[in-house]
């Protein structure tokens, strides 16, 4: 199976770099870590009808979509701070 | 809007995440497809203006400091710079595609350093559409959250 591995790499640093700003207590929204699991699931399915972009992957899911989405999350626990 | 709207407050947030993903990829296929680094800092900078409309400046979960915007804006710009200074020193002239080397004038060992990893052989060109997509993406952000500052200030001075 032909992976490339430009599109991970670099949407997982895009990600970190993007998810490092996103503060969950702040105001009076309720998004919890738990409302990650659902934008994930989410993200899964329209990376998954994305297709094999950006067209030179063997694999049915888009790595340009998915590893930004895992990016944001694993930036968000690691780095991200709460106001 | 910011203050009724729950069905916005609750579908906002996850939005901005999608669109901050779709964003990337339009960077990161660049080189082969439509779009590329402009197009897909606009897509990120709109998920962070989607939040900060919905949610208000000060409150949205997506929200840029002032020092993240000087250090994406300043590495974006610095990257794209350095990346053309270099193809200037090996290939003679300004932003000469070093990774993909043509005119057979780069080293092997500098070419396969930053050649970028997939199979297009497309060389320093995915590189610099993250810079210009990081410098655009933290660019048009600011711009909002500019305004949203401005206006904020205006009404609490009101």
């Amino acid at each position: 199976m032909m992976l490339s591995l430009g599109p991970i790499i670099f949407g997982l640093i895009l990600g970190l770099i993007i998810g490092s700003q996103i503060k969950l207590n702040v105001g009076d929204s309720e998004f919890t870590l738990a409302s990650f699991v659902v934008i994930f699931i989410a993200g899964i399915i329209i990376a998954w009808l994305s297709g094999n972009f950006p067209y030179y992957d063997d694999v049915t899911v888009s790595t340009a979509f998915l590893s930004p989405l895992i990016g944001i999350f694993v930036g968000k626990i690691l780095f991200a701070r709460s106001k | 809007m910011s203050e009724n709207s729950m069905i916005l407050k609750i579908i906002a947030f996850p939005i901005s995440i999608i669109l901050i993903c779709s964003g990337i990829m339009t960077i990161l296929g660049g080189h082969i497809t439509p779009g590329g680094g402009f197009q897909g800092g606009a897509m990120i900078a709109s998920g962070i203006i989607f939040s900060i409309l919905i949610y208000g400046l000060g409150n949205s979960p997506l929200e840029l400091s002032h020092t993240y915007i000087e250090v994406l804006e300043s590495v974006g710009a610095l990257g794209f710079i350095i990346f053309g200074l270099i193809g200037l020193g090996l290939g003679g002239f300004f932003l000469y595609n070093f990774g993909t080397d043509l005119l057979n004038v780069v080293p092997q060992n500098i070419q396969t350093i930053f050649h970028y990893p997939d199979v297009t052989n497309a060389g320093i060109i995915p590189y610099l559409n993250i810079f210009v997509g990081l410098k655009v993406f933290v660019g048009l952000s600011s711009i909002v959250i500019a305004f949203a500052g401005f206006k904020k200030f205006t009404e609490e001075s009101e």
